[in-house]
C-alpha cells in the first residue's frame, strides 16, 4: 500500500504525516508513507487544498488534518 | 504553479465554483470566478470535477469552510452539481438575477466583466 501526504511542509502537513504514521503503526499494515511537495503532482490529483492524503491513488481528504481513526478506516 | 494550491494553514478556505456554461452568462461566471480568485476572495475550483466525482476535487470542496457557487442562468447547473455531490452551498449567485440576459455570445467585454464582478462582490 502506498500512502502519499500532499503538502508544502506546513504545520498541518507535518501533523498529517505524524497521524498517518501513527495509524499505520497501530493498524500494523505494510504501507509506504511518502511526503509529496511537488505542486504538479499535487495538482495531478485534483487537490486544490492541502494537506491531502492519497491512498493507492485515491484522494481521501484535502484541506484538513485527518484523525487517526479515519486513517485506519482508509487503510483497513 | 505553487500559488494554485492553497494551504489550509492560511485563514478561511473559500471555494469558488462557477458554472462556466456555454453562454454569455456561463462564460461571465467563469471570468468573475477568475477575478475573485486573483483578488484573494477565495480559491477557484473545478465545478466539472465535482460533476465527474473526481476524488481530489470532491475532497477539496469538503475541505472548504465556505462554498460560493456562481451560476449564469436559472438552470442552476453548478448549484445542482454541488448539491447532488452532497456539498453544501453557502452562497449561491445567479447572474441573470443581477440584470443580464442569457444569450449565445461567448465573447466577453472587459467592461461587462468589471460591472458584474462589482455586483457579485457586493453580494459576498
Amino acid at each position: 500500500m502506498k500512502i502519499e501526504i500532499l503538502g508544502s511542509g506546513c504545520a498541518k502537513c507535518k501533523k498529517t504525516k505524524e497521524i498517518v504514521e501513527q495509524a499505520v503503526n497501530e493498524a500494523g499494515v505494510d504501507a509506504e508513507v511518502v511526503k509529496v511537495e511537488d505542486m504538479d503532482t499535487i495538482l495531478s490529483y485534483g487537490v486544490m487544498l492541502t494537506p491531502g492524503v492519497v491512498v493507492d491513488g485515491d484522494v481521501k481528504i484535502a484541506g484538513k488534518v485527518p484523525s487517526v481513526d479515519n486513517v485506519k478506516k482508509w487503510i483497513a | 504553479m505553487a500559488d494554485k494550491i492553497k494551504c489550509s494553514c492560511e485563514s478561511d478556505n473559500v471555494g469558488i465554483f462557477p458554472c462556466a456554461g456555454a453562454s454569455n452568462v456561463g462564460q461571465l461566471s467563469n471570468a468573475i470566478a477568475v477575478e475573485l480568485h486573483k483578488a484573494g476572495v477565495g480559491n477557484m475550483m473545478c465545478t466539472v470535477g465535482i460533476g465527474g466525482r473526481r476524488s481530489g476535487l470532491l475532497k477539496s470542496a469538503e475541505g472548504c469552510e465556505r462554498i460560493i457557487v456562481i451560476d449564469g442562468c436559472p438552470v442552476n447547473c453548478a448549484k445542482e452539481t454541488m448539491e447532488q455531490a452532497g456539498i453544501n452551498v453557502d452562497k449561491h449567485i445567479l447572474l441573470t438575477d443581477l440584470g443580464i440576459q442569457k444569450n449565445k455570445d461567448l465573447d466577453l467585454e472587459t467592461s461587462q466583466v468589471k460591472e458584474f464582478l462589482s455586483k457579485v462582490s457586493e453580494q459576498l
